[in-house]
């Protein structure tokens, strides 16, 4: 069986998995990092949105290959302590209910507001077209977006 | 009205469980005697350091009771926020109904909780009088110390010890509302910084030493079992350790959830079903069904007056069908269950809204004496009511039992927790109303046709209660007619039944608030006066075994339609509508949405909500319960399930078209405090989203929908 090397959160790790494994898997059960949330598994809830390089990906679409020799980013890496903008704004705002779809939010807010210091509320709606949440926490989502436009480095 | 509310006090073991709790005395338990702790009864303990930890009697699912319960606990003893720690109960002794449903946390808690948190402020006050030989009336608390004349102050966890020894008060006094510091105030969620850090362990993120994953193969059709099948296929699948039989089908035991999922499709191919009593069942024979019982016998809910004879008379009578689908509950985290069996006793991780009856029904499996079974209640990624139900623990533990043990965790994948929902079931709804020449609304009824949800919740059986349960929102229509009929008539279906948050009442507002809009606009009348005219100048007005208090609805409708500038001049092509509720008759909301239709494309701008839940213990919370709720019931406007030789014919979100935030309107919340005792939240804002969007509709394009889903032909 192949062994994979990529790097999640800054760190080098060797996993030993099936070529085709969802990275989604590779980081909750192999690594022990489940702030990545399984909502579907098919690529329409991103509650396991993850940066790969920078851009957000969903975990559960992306194999461990593909992922191998690139740079993971979950949650769990986004900042030590809670101090990354987007972090700070969802906690300023409130946004979270069950809290389950939000890492993936989170992701994806962090990862648009790097590419886009200013969006559009257009942005905001292609951005999380893939979202899924339940309890229903879109209206502060968007304001938390925009309450961390131009703080994402 | 027997409502779910009073069935879940009478099913939630003796519903006592909180009293019991409450005046326990101050006692280390076996292990922790070196801790030094203060715990007058079973909510809180002061540490030495002056933290306090806060046990929370209700499961989180979003609704905020970590949040709000806790409220009640810092108020009384008055804490500083920033030193609690909130964890959850366990069944047991000290916790016998940690049932969470039916917008009761609060209300059912409220009293309890700030005598907890009362009583441990009196014992620590005389602690300190004691050790300063004053009055205890010259002692008073302040953010987590007790302060006394000429500077004096002592912090609590300095006087834990001393005031454990002391006797717990009965009837401790409570604070004056006027003195509140805490309630009241927007207070950000407790699990905020961990949900946002990825930290805080939902069901699905427990891990234990040595823990396995499991997926159970079921059958597609609720109720079918596996006939033949072969494992060697799941077993030469890498990281498959092993398949069992469970009562529900074939448990597939993997070192990842991964392996699991994958062994599981292995077996798949190997296995033949018997699919049982329901694999011909499909929604067109449902519907047909339902349709013919819309005529004929039914079970009373609600007479008043002869509503036939009335009709008969009357100088106009209107009539329509309205239909509802199945629903499902569509939580982003899927069933799962993590169990750990030993030799006399077991331990169970679960997001369970019944964590006493996952305890009973475990216990019940293993046969071992519910106080063996450790249930340790995880954070839920939504509840919705879905997690009422204990057949996804039961089943882990069935899957761990014929594992040898555990620990494993049971994963349901998307399309499993859609074909095994406990769904909410498709109604049909005929309603006719009498209207005199001079035009009064002289007659109303109201049949429901379809599945009962409490027969299925009571393994099949019929409650007396069923008619009116099922009838909630319907019998307890709060206009002033003299004649009206509300009935159920119930149709056989053989899916698994469950509590959707909402319930009945969602269908049944849908109904009734978009016929009386019919009614008014047959009338020429404008819907928001008929309202008010129907509601009349009546104070508290019985349904059954429920009152509601007439004024504060019509208060709630008043604002909403003010707020949203009822009767102001729109942009073309815009309309707005509304509706009203006194949802158990406890809570009381009335929304107005404002919708535009063009192209046959609708778009929802804007839903003003008006709401009064009695005290608003947590203002921030309770407006996300609002826009949670509103956004729950208009995705309904689009969902549905439907059923195929005894299948759901939707297996994921692809095709239950829930909400996105692009699609989202604005949402306006003004909570209007109409009682100094707080009632409940979760739910009452659900029911109202659908009338007030198709009656909008009908002020935009005049065209009268009674029919959810909205569909392409829908506009046309």
């Amino acid at each position: 069986m192949p062994d994979f090397q990529l790097t999640v959160n800054g760190r080098l790790r060797t996993v030993d998995a099936d070529a085709d494994t969802p990275l989604l898997w590779i980081l909750r059960d192999s690594l022990g990092l489940t702030g990545t949330k399984f909502g579907c598994g098919q690529g329409v809830c991103g509650s396991c949105t993850v940066h790969l390089d920078g851009k957000a990906v969903k975990s559960c679409q992306t194999s461990v290959k593909e992922a191998a020799g690139h740079a993971v980013l979950t949650v769990e890496g986004l900042s030590k302590d809670g101090s990354h903008p987007v972090q700070k704004a969802w906690i300023a705002e409130d946004v979270a209910q069950c809290g389950y779809c939000q890492p993936g939010m989170i992701m994806t807010a962090a990862a648009l507001l790097k590419h886009k210091a200013h969006p559009t509320d257009g942005d905001i709606d292609e951005a999380f077209a893939d979202h899924v949440c339940r309890c229903g926490t879109y209206p502060r989502v968007r304001q938390a977006v925009k309450r961390a436009a131009g703080g994402v480095k | 009205m027997t409502s779910r509310r009073d069935f879940l006090k009478v099913t939630g073991a003796t519903g006592t469980g909180l009293m019991l709790g409450l005046y326990l005395e101050a006692k280390a338990l076996p292990g922790e005697a070196a801790i030094a702790e203060f715990r007058p009864n079973a909510f809180l303990a002061v540490r030495p350091d002056g933290t306090v930890r806060i046990t929370v009697p209700k499961t989180e699912m979003g609704q905020g009771v970590r949040t709000a319960l806790p409220m009640a606990v810092a108020e009384e003893m008055d804490l500083d926020w920033s030193k609690i720690e909130v964890v959850n109960a366990q069944p047991g002794p000290d916790f016998k109904s940690m049932q969470t449903g039916g917008s009761t946390s609060v209300s059912s808690t409220w009293t309890p909780l700030r005598k907890a948190g009362a009583s441990a402020r009196e014992m620590l006050k005389a602690a300190a009088a004691a050790r300063w030989q004053i009055g205890v009336d010259q002692c008073r608390t302040e953010l987590g110390f007790v302060l006394g004349p000429g500077g004096k102050r002592l912090g609590y966890g300095d006087l834990a010890e001393a005031a454990a020894k002391l006797p717990v008060p009965k009837n401790p006094p409570l604070k004056n509302r006027a003195d509140f510091r805490l309630l009241g105030q927007r207070t950000p969620r407790y699990d905020g910084p961990a949900i946002v850090t990825g930290k805080a362990i939902f069901g699905l993120d427990v891990r234990r030493p040595g823990q396995r994953f499991a997926a159970v193969l079921r059958c597609q059709v609720p109720g079918g079992r596996p006939k033949t099948w072969d494992d060697a296929r799941a077993k030469a699948v890498r990281g498959v350790k092993a398949v069992v039989q469970v009562p529900t089908g074939l448990a597939v035991i993997a070192d990842s959830t991964w392996a699991a999922f994958r062994g599981r499709e292995a077996l798949a191919t190997t296995t033949t079903w018997d699919e049982g009593k329901g694999r011909t069942f499909n929604s067109a024979a449902l519907e047909a069904k339902s349709r013919a019982a819309l005529t004929g016998p039914a079970d009373e809910a609600r007479k008043e007056g002869d509503a036939e004879k009335a009709l008969a008379a009357a100088a106009r009578i209107l009539e329509a069908e309205y239909s509802f689908p199945y629903q499902a509950h569509a939580t982003v985290e899927p069933m799962n269950t993590t169990v750990q069996i030993g030799q006399d006793g077991a331990e169970l991780w679960t997001g369970s809204q019944s964590p006493n009856t996952a305890q009973s029904t475990a216990a019940t499996a293993l046969g071992f004496k519910p106080e063996r079974l450790k249930v340790n209640v995880a954070l839920i990624g939504g509840g919705f009511g879905r997690r009422l139900g204990t057949d996804f623990s039961t089943e882990a533990v069935q899957v761990a039992k014929a594992a040898g043990g555990g620990p494993v965790q049971v994963v349901w994948d998307r399309e499993d927790d859609f074909r095994h929902d406990l769904f909410h079931p498709a109604t049909l709804h005929r309603l006719r109303a009498g209207l005199s020449a001079s035009g009064a609304l002289m007659a109303w009824t109201h049949r429901i046709a379809g599945p009962a949800i409490l027969r299925s919740w009571l393994n099949g059986q019929k409650s007396p209660a069923q008619a009116s349960a099922e009838a909630n929102g319907a019998l307890d229509i709060p206009y002033a007619i003299p004649a009206i009929t509300v009935d159920f008539a119930e149709v056989e279906a053989p899916t698994p039944l469950g509590w959707w948050r909402g319930i009945e009442i969602v269908p049944n507002v849908f109904a009734r608030e978009c016929f009386l809009d019919e009614v008014a606009h047959a009338l020429g009348r404008d819907p928001l006066q008929l309202r008010l005219e129907l509601l009349g100048d009546r104070g508290l007005v019985k349904f059954g075994r429920d009152e509601a208090d007439i004024r504060r609805l019509k208060k709630v409708l008043q604002v909403a339609a003010e707020k949203a500038g009822w009767g102001r001049k729109l942009p073309a092509g815009h309309g707005l509508g509304l509706a009203c509720h006194a949802y158990d008759g406890r809570s009381y909301a009335a929304e107005v949405a404002e919708v535009s239709v063009a192209k046959g494309q609708l778009r929802i701008h804007k839903i003003t909500c008006a709401v009064d839940c009695g005290f608003a213990v947590n203002p921030a919370g309770l407006e996300a319960q609002v826009e949670g709720g509103i956004i729950f019931g208009l995705s309904a406007l689009f969902t549905q399930i439907t059923w195929d030789k005894g299948r759901t014919v939707q297996t994921g979100f692809q095709d239950f078209p829930l909400l996105r935030l692009g699609d989202t309107p604005s949402i306006e919340t003004h909570i209007i405090p109409g009682s100094d005792t707080p009632s409940g939240i979760g739910e009452p804002p659900v029911p109202l989203p659908i009338p007030a969007v198709l009656n909008a509709v009908f002020a935009a394009t005049g065209k009268r929908i009674r029919r959810v889903p909205l569909g392409p032909d829908s506009f046309k």
